[in-house]
């Protein structure tokens, strides 16, 4: 057998190393950005995009820090905590953020 | 009892007492990646102290002050540990590792300081760790004592409302929580009132409130004041809308004394406000723009572009100047009568203040 997603590849691990007592057939609550507070937003609260952030790069760690665009940049809390290591300015920096595949993550 | 009477004797002897009068400075703070702690002299636009942190990582940057004014406690390690800073010497002076091995607790701008300066408060949301699932478990209301040094642990846990933000303490002892609605905790006892009804307020002819809490402010007019955005309609049945309105709702915390009160049409967005603390109808707010509302009339009096979007606001003690900050690495000055951009600072790391806060103080 071969595990086809990420749960059931966790699920292969646990075995390995006794943990099966924690296994849940289904995964009922997640954490860090899956729980994030606010969906994102891709226009402002006039239906428009001239009232978001001006310039985005104001706004990209003030919406990645707290997972606010978990859809657009990688879980920082969780999973990608290294995505900004070489960007201390988002506008200056952006050049050097992180590249995310579904295999790099930490947890 | 005996915690406030030793802070109230250290007061009256002068230890604790914040600078006053005509030779007290505004000092500017705020936290900046990649993990450096800024103060700044308001007036003369000086970065005088650059202090590495030592963090792990400087998000989310969440800042309280002590009463005194000397040091800074800061939500670190992205939103996990608080970190306690003096900032006369650099020195660090209070650390809590609020995670442990399996169970992560993350504060979410769940942070503030008890008036006589022995105790810090923060809301909680651990997370267990299992080999194939998280388990979210009970938020926690934890109290620490100030003097425990670089390994604080909780001397108290009591339970909390889920979804807390920020948090301000009062004169009469109560902790204020922003969550759903405006929470009033004893920190004593755990036991928990709503303050302001928020979410669940009774306006018949309202939406429910939209509240964005992520700045720990009004210190400057010693208050907890948060913005709320919300539709109105023309009646009960709400078919019809009739505006979409800014308001404010404040703690005063001296008294504990609350009000909410619509100010404004919603015309441009705010993050952050903050009030005049020598004319408390002044209220100035910040994003993209800067305006300046008299919240007892509902006049808009001025606004103005800024270059860039800014999150967060603070207002010199002589109500002259306004500073906004957050976002990128530059703090704009404002004069508060002609909005005018009369000055700038630029941080010397040339990191993102992103979430960070901008708490202003007073010394000598």
């Amino acid at each position: 057998m071969k595990p086809l997603n990420q749960k059931a590849d966790r699920v292969l691990k646990a075995a390995a190393v006794d943990k099966m007592d924690e296994v849940r057939a289904m995964q009922t609550v997640t954490a860090g950005c899956a729980t994030t507070f606010d969906p994102g937003w891709e226009v402002d609260p006039f239906g428009s995009v001239a009232a978001l952030c001006q310039p985005m790069e104001a706004d990209l760690y003030g919406c990645s820090d707290p997972c606010w665009w978990p859809a657009q940049v990688p879980d920082t809390m969780v999973t990608q905590p290294d995505w900004d290591a070489n960007a201390n300015s988002a506008a200056r920096d952006w050049r050097a953020l992180g590249t995310v595949f579904p295999g790099d993550s930490n947890t | 009892m005996k915690t406030f009477l030793t802070g109230l004797s250290l007061a009256l002897a002068g230890a604790l007492a914040p600078a006053t009068g005509a030779e007290a400075r505004d000092l500017l703070v705020t936290v900046a990646r990649p993990d450096n702690l800024y103060v700044i002299d308001a007036a003369s636009r000086e970065v005088i102290k650059d202090c590495k942190i030592g963090s792990e990582h400087a998000t989310p940057g969440i800042t309280v002050m002590s009463p005194d004014g000397h040091v800074a406690y800061m939500l670190l390690d992205r939103w996990q540990n608080v970190v306690g800073v003096n900032i006369d010497t650099c020195e660090r002076v209070f650390f809590a590792r609020q995670s442990e091995d399996k169970v992560i607790r993350r504060s979410i701008a769940s942070i503030t300081v008890s008036r006589d300066g022995t105790r810090l408060y923060t809301v909680r949301n651990p997370v267990r760790h299992h080999a194939d699932h998280y388990e979210v478990m009970e938020p926690e209301f934890a109290v620490f004592d100030t003097a425990a040094g670089l390994d604080a642990k909780p001397i108290a846990i009591h339970p909390a409302p889920r979804r807390s933000t920020l948090m301000a303490a009062d004169d009469t002892g109560k902790v204020y929580i922003a969550g759903h609605d405006i929470y009033a905790v004893d920190p004593e006892t755990g036991e928990t009132g709503v303050a302001i009804a928020n979410a669940s307020w009774d306006r018949p002819t309202y939406s429910g409130p939209d509240v964005l809490a992520f700045w720990p402010i009004g210190t400057q007019n010693d208050e907890f004041m948060l913005l709320y955005s919300a539709a109105v309609f023309t009646d009960e049945k709400q078919e019809e809308l009739a505006d979409f309105v800014w308001g404010y709702e404040t703690v005063d915390l001296k008294t504990g004394a609350t009000e909410i009160k619509d100010f404004a049409s919603f015309e441009v967005i705010m993050f952050s406000a903050v009030r005049n603390p020598n004319a408390p109808n002044e209220l100035y707010g910040v994003y993209t723009q800067l305006s300046k509302h008299d919240v007892g009339t509902g006049e808009l009096v001025k606004r103005v572009d800024l270059p860039h979007t800014y999150y967060v606001i603070n207002i010199s003690s002589d109500g002259k100047e306004i500073y906004v900050g957050g976002t990128n690495d530059d703090i704009g000055v404002y004069d508060s009568t002609t909005l005018e951009r009369i000055g700038e600072i630029r941080l010397p790391s040339g990191g993102d203040m992103s979430v960070s806060t901008l708490q202003i103080v007073q010394s000598e």
